[in-house]
């Protein structure tokens, strides 16, 4: 299984940079320079170390690979079917956004219906919050998913992060292009900006900029950095 | 979980008697007490002295009888429990984290720099700590009385050597070294039949606090083997943390243009004022009255009035390390604790900003059938990192290691204000995982054989 698993883990990892695939060639300058991007120095660490999977900064990934049980890989496509149901789309969102510490993940069915991986990437180690995650409403889909998969015991059994590790890959290589952004950073950015743009599109913002008695907080480095982001 | 499901299950037998008062009883008010290091050197003189500390050592919820009020638990390391006999298989079916130990999980729980075990006070993390004693009582001659009784156990078996001491007690004041009122909350446990301090808190499962009843996920807790041994037991962290007292008035001090201010900025960190009083119900100052009326003083949740931290800041302490249900990553009743902190050390006077060499702080107990969920996991993600409340990196200003570093967000209308540059205001001085078992298995090992 190793040998094969470390075939597919390249596959992850380019799929994790598709800039570098834009490129053209893997093997260019900035793909060299990745490689040695494993860890960030100085970064929060994971809180469970020992556990596999490694680090880029405040994220870790997550990679499973398991047996579907024989038959049951139509199952399993119908259930990642109704996971990725566009209706359900901002039901599945909200839940990401209720575990709040996941990156993103994905579900993926190969070596002819035989095998299924999920991958994942977390702030923190994936264990950290795993108990709680039995209790989030993606625990229920997650529990369906992998039931399809030999010798799952159930996503609230106590022996269940033991079965994760045991099934577990850590990657070869993992980079993140944001390495000090947590999901709930993100998130806060995301909010930021959209709250900035509007207030760059009201005329009042305009004409406060002109107007004399601001002139010493616009003239501030602070709020220039602010302005040089306006700009564009 | 919905609320439903964590009442369906009320009912739930839970053997009150067999499980050790220490674990589960809130700490009398006011309180004097002494924690006692033991090294057994001898198994069978180990074993010879919990027969006769089993007759001190009580079960159950606190008696009516104030005459009474009184106890000793009694309490073992892993390496404790080695020295008394335990057989390996036995002692290899408990947890990872309590066999490794406080010291060996220092890096994860962030003791590291000057709170690293390598700075620790001995005998914290050397090995030697095998037995813990703890007692504690509202009155001084009861607990005098209590510990003759451990004393004369004590000495009548040699192979067995206290090696530690800490002497406890309520500062005049009622607060702690810091100035503030503490051991308020106690969480609801179902089946226990002592009520929780917060009348909005639905009740918590009984395997979150006691081995060998179903937890909040459902399954029974890792439990070691055999099942008396197991059966009503649970796990106990103890922090020695020495508080700098001078360095948390001076950075207030530094921070604030008045009294009031000073005040304020102090309460916005804890989460309550110095009555005790929760800014949640009580933000623009302290209120004494509220804070002594014990149906109200703890009776707040967070997430209606005050998601975004206006009243009591997400970063604060108490909504930190108890986030009741405030919007957080996770879910809080999967990492709640009973605590039960006490104070050591002379207070610091009044008005005194420069620091006095003294030695001040607290003894940390907190309980839990969890030491990686609870405990450590509050220590890890609660305290030392911001990101679940998201403020990535921003540590517990109170309890947090900062090293000079820190910040603290505090919510305010227009603008949020942003503290830098915190430095430490305590330091841990060391720290110890305990196993607390029931009365029955007490007696179990003190009648191993061989």
């Amino acid at each position: 299984m190793r040998g094969s698993a470390s075939a597919v883990r390249i596959e992850i990892v380019r799929a994790m940079a598709p800039h570098v695939g834009a490129l053209g060639d893997p093997r260019t300058d900035l793909w060299q320079e990745n490689l040695a991007m494993t860890a960030t120095p100085g970064a929060t660490q994971p809180a469970y170390p020992e556990h596999p999977g490694r680090t880029d900064g405040v994220c870790n990934e997550f990679t499973v690979f398991t047996k579907i049980k024989p038959g049951e890989a139509d199952a399993l496509r119908e259930d990642l079917a109704a996971l990725a149901d566009a209706a359900d789309d901002e039901r599945v969102h909200a839940a990401v956004r209720q575990i709040g510490t996941l990156h993103d993940a994905r579900h993926v069915i190969f070596d002819n219906d035989t095998r299924f991986m999920f991958a994942s990437v977390f702030d923190g180690s994936w264990d950290t919050y795993i108990d709680d995650f039995a209790k989030t409403v993606v625990g229920a889909r997650f529990d369906q998913v992998f039931s399809h998969s030999e010798g799952f015991p159930g996503v609230s059994d106590p022996g269940v992060k033991d079965w994760f590790l045991a099934h577990q890959e850590p990657a070869g290589v993992f980079v993140s292009a944001y390495p000090d952004l947590t999901v709930q950073q993100i998130f806060k950015d995301q909010r930021v900006d959209k709250a900035f743009q509007e207030v760059l599109d009201t005329a009042e913002f305009r004409a406060a900029l002109d107007n004399p008695a601001n002139a010493e907080l616009v003239a501030t480095p602070a709020f220039q950095k602010l302005l040089g982001e306006a700009a564009a | 979980m919905s609320t439903a499901d964590s009442c369906s299950a009320a009912g739930v037998s839970v053997e009150i008697d067999d499980v050790q008062s220490g674990a589960l009883r809130p700490r009398p008010v006011p309180y004097e007490g002494k924690f006692v290091f033991l090294r057994v050197d001898d198994r069978h003189a180990g074993r010879a002295l919990l027969r006769r500390l089993l007759p001190v050592t009580s079960g159950g919820l606190p008696s009516v009888d104030r005459s009474q009020d009184a106890w000793v638990a009694v309490a073992f390391t892993y390496e404790g429990l080695r020295a008394l006999g335990v057989p390996q298989e036995s002692l290899d079916s408990f947890p990872r984290a309590f066999r490794e130990g406080m010291a060996a999980r220092a890096e994860l729980i962030g003791d590291v720099g000057e709170n690293a075990p390598a700075h620790w006070e001995a005998p914290f993390g050397t090995g030697e700590v095998h037995i813990a004693l703890s007692a504690l009582s509202s009155d001084a001659a009861q607990l005098d009385k209590e510990l003759e009784r451990a004393r004369v156990a004590l000495e009548d078996t040699p192979g067995v050597q206290v090696i530690w001491q800490q002497d406890v007690r309520q500062l005049p004041t009622g607060r702690t070294t810091f100035g503030f009122r503490d051991g308020i909350s106690h969480p609801n446990i179902e089946g226990v039949g002592l009520p929780g301090s917060n009348p909005q808190e639905v009740p918590i499962k009984t395997g979150e606090f006691i081995l060998g009843y179903p937890d909040e996920t459902g399954n029974l807790p890792p439990m070691p083997s055999p099942e008396v041994l197991g059966r009503n037991g649970t796990y106990v962290a103890v922090r020695k943390i020495h508080t700098n007292v001078a360095a948390w008035r001076r950075y207030l001090r530094a921070n604030s243009s008045s009294a009031e201010e000073e005040a304020l900025l102090a309460a916005k960190m804890v989460g309550r004022w110095p009555s005790g009083a929760p800014l949640e119900l009580s933000p623009e100052h302290d209120d004494p009255e509220l804070a002594a009326d014990p149906h109200r003083i703890n009776s707040f949740l967070y997430r209606e009035n005050d998601d975004r931290g206006f009243r009591c800041p997400a970063g604060s302490h108490i909504r930190r390390t108890n986030p009741r249900d405030a919007t957080i990553i996770g879910d809080a009743r999967m990492h709640r604790l009973i605590r039960r902190g006490t104070t050591y050390g002379p207070p610091l006077p009044e008005g005194v900003l420069e620091d006095d060499g003294a030695d001040r702080g607290l003894v940390g107990v907190f309980i839990g059938a969890h030491l990686e969920r609870q405990f450590e996991f509050i220590k890890a993600e609660w305290v030392n990192d911001g990101n679940f409340i998201g403020y990535p990196g921003e540590k517990d200003p109170v309890a947090g290691h900062h090293d000079g570093t820190g910040s603290v967000t505090i919510p305010e209308k227009p603008v949020r204000r942003r503290l830098r540059n915190l430095p430490s205001f305590v330091v841990t001085r060391g720290g110890e995982y305990c196993f607390l078992p029931g009365l029955r298995a007490l007696r179990w090992l003190a009648e191993l054989e061989d």
